[in-house]
């Protein structure tokens, strides 16, 4: 096997459905090993880029190379070397938790005896062991969840897919997910390109962060990265005011915040200007109780970049 | 070689599934009982007392009759059982997951049209089977086989009862792919089987109850079945059923 850089390379990629362009000139490059987050609103790209990446669709322009292998040509190779849980998880109801493994055993040509090894262990890793021979039709969500996740790495593949795995799970369930989430990421050896809506746990075990909207590729690179594009904003905790009004003589570039009573936390929208805004506070009897230089979140890269639209 | 042997094993997983999601089904066993029963049953009560052997003339007519329930038999669980395969995958999402994973196209394609053409081949022959089983208890005159030993018979129980079955397989799953509707999939493929026998209706071509026509007919329905088979397996597209689902 030929040795390749990237596990995946999308070039200039677009994908239209009649006159709507879903993903358009996407361009990024996801290197082997790496734990991609790929964050983007509802109907941002995201589903449509998973399914050009498995060879579900073709793309209408560009090119694609998944694990060196393009998606178009030799969508079979591409599939038998890559785990996917989609956005719906795909079980068959009218089997059991076994026979749902099993199948995707014998789709990828598993041996009977390594799959029975390789279903046990899966299955006693997400806590369905006991429920294997239940039919699937009385799962929860979250056990569907993550039955679908045992069943994409049962092939142990070299690169896995991830859309939405928490979508619709109840908290108790998310944690359950999250947590496989960070064992697979912790591991290591194994790309995985991660579709989520959950900023903080793509902050948490992801190397890598590319936001896409409206099909586009908004940003791109580690998170530590995409936080410090931003100057960090500064935070003053006052006292000593009672409404906002009482400082509209003072300069702007202040964005008010009750905390209740004369209490206001006021976050400063240009560090630069802190010097002068705290001695005019002072001077106007404001009192400055704390100055807090806040750094950029991933939250508020996500919402810049998508431009304060509604999280997924 | 290795080909035939991949080929072989995609197949037969995709059996493996289908077959162990149908027989899971309560709705599909009910459907394969009533059609043995009711195109078992039916036709050798409404014949009690008449048996083929008795008259030159009234003998093979028995015969095509009974035969002909046979038939209905197949069709009646093929359409049922086509779209089924398709639709519960569609509503369930599984049809996703599917359509990602390794399987080649005429996989999926050739093992729903298989299941279902088997199910519905097998119906037909329970559903002969019943007659007789049900007319030597009426008659109480043993086994009536009579029918099986003769050419024009056989070849419409063995040949077109399972070109019958492919045909309304293939039609039931491949505009269940499209339609995603189980009564539109159903009436498309119906409609699909009344097309075959307009020109006979109209006399357009003419049906002589010979073994040599018969055996003539059987071959060229067969290779039609087959023939709309490989049409269904060329214009089965996985990227087309995504599109429907994306829509």
């Amino acid at each position: 096997m030929e040795a390749i850089d990237a596990a995946i390379e999308l070039s200039n990629v677009s994908r239209r459905f009649g006159s709507r362009e879903a993903v358009s000139q996407l361009t990024l490059s996801v290197p082997q090993g790496a734990v991609v987050g790929f964050l983007g609103p509802n109907g941002a790209g995201k589903t449509t880029t998973v399914r050009l990446l498995v060879g579900m669709l073709n793309p209408s322009s560009g090119g694609i190379l998944v694990l060196g292998l393009d998606p178009v040509r030799q969508g079979e190779r591409v599939r038998a070397r890559v785990g996917v849980v989609l956005d719906q998880v795909g079980l068959y109801d009218r089997l059991t938790a076994y026979q749902n493994l099993q199948f995707h055993a014998r789709v990828n040509r598993i041996p009977a005896s390594e799959a029975d090894r390789r279903i046990e262990r899966l299955l006693g890793r997400v806590g369905l062991w006991e429920r294997r021979g239940d039919h699937v039709s009385g799962f929860s969500r979250g056990m569907r969840q993550q039955l679908g996740l045992a069943r994409a790495l049962l092939p142990e593949p070299e690169l896995l897919i991830l859309d939405e795995p928490t979508a619709g799970l109840d908290p108790e369930n998310i944690v359950h997910v999250r947590e496989l989430l960070r064992d697979l990421a912790d591991e290591g050896g194994r790309t995985i390109f991660l579709c989520t809506h959950l900023l903080d746990e793509a902050e948490r075990i992801c190397s890598e962060i590319a936001i896409i909207q409206g099909g586009r590729l908004r940003a791109h690179g580690a998170p530590h990265e995409l936080e410090g594009t931003q100057k960090p904003t500064v935070r003053l905790n006052l006292r000593g005011l009672r409404t906002a009004s009482d400082l509209a003589g003072l300069p702007e570039g202040m964005v008010l915040t009750s905390l209740g009573g004369d209490e206001w936390q006021a976050t400063v929208l240009n560090p630069d200007d802190v010097e002068s805004l705290v001695a005019s506070l002072v001077e106007a009897g404001v009192g400055v109780r704390a100055v807090t230089p806040v750094e950029e979140s991933l939250e508020d890269v996500y919402m810049r970049v998508v431009g304060g639209g509604r999280h997924e | 070689m290795w080909w035939g042997v991949g080929v072989m094993s995609d197949l037969q997983t995709m059996l493996w599934k289908e077959v162990r999601e149908l027989l899971a089904v309560r709705r599909s066993l009910i459907l394969f009982l009533v059609a043995v029963l009711a195109f078992g049953i039916l036709p050798a009560v409404a014949l009690h007392g008449h048996h083929a052997g008795q008259g030159r003339v009234l003998g093979p007519i028995i015969n095509w009759f009974r035969l002909g329930y046979g038939l209905f038999a197949a069709l009646f669980l093929g359409l049922q059982t086509a779209p089924d395969l398709v639709l519960h995958e569609r509503t369930g999402r599984s049809l996703d997951y599917l359509l990602a994973t390794r399987l080649p196209d005429w996989a999926i394609y050739g093992g729903k049209v298989l299941t279902s053409a088997l199910f519905a081949y097998i119906a037909g022959w329970m559903a002969l089977f019943m007659q007789l089983v049900v007319s030597a208890l009426l008659d109480g005159r043993g086994w009536q086989w009579l029918y099986l030993g003769q050419a024009d018979t056989r070849t419409v129980a063995l040949l077109v009862m399972a070109g019958l079955a492919l045909y309304v397989s293939v039609l039931g799953t491949f505009v269940a792919f499209r339609v995603g509707d189980q009564r539109t999939a159903y009436m498309v493929s119906l409609v699909g089987v009344v097309v075959l026998i307009v020109p006979l209706v109209l006399n357009v071509i003419p049906v002589h109850f010979t073994a040599s026509w018969m055996t003539h007919a059987a071959l060229v329905f067969g290779l039609f079945a087959v023939a709309v088979a490989v049409a269904g397996l060329l214009l089965f597209r996985r990227q087309m059923l995504v599109l429907y689902l994306q829509e």
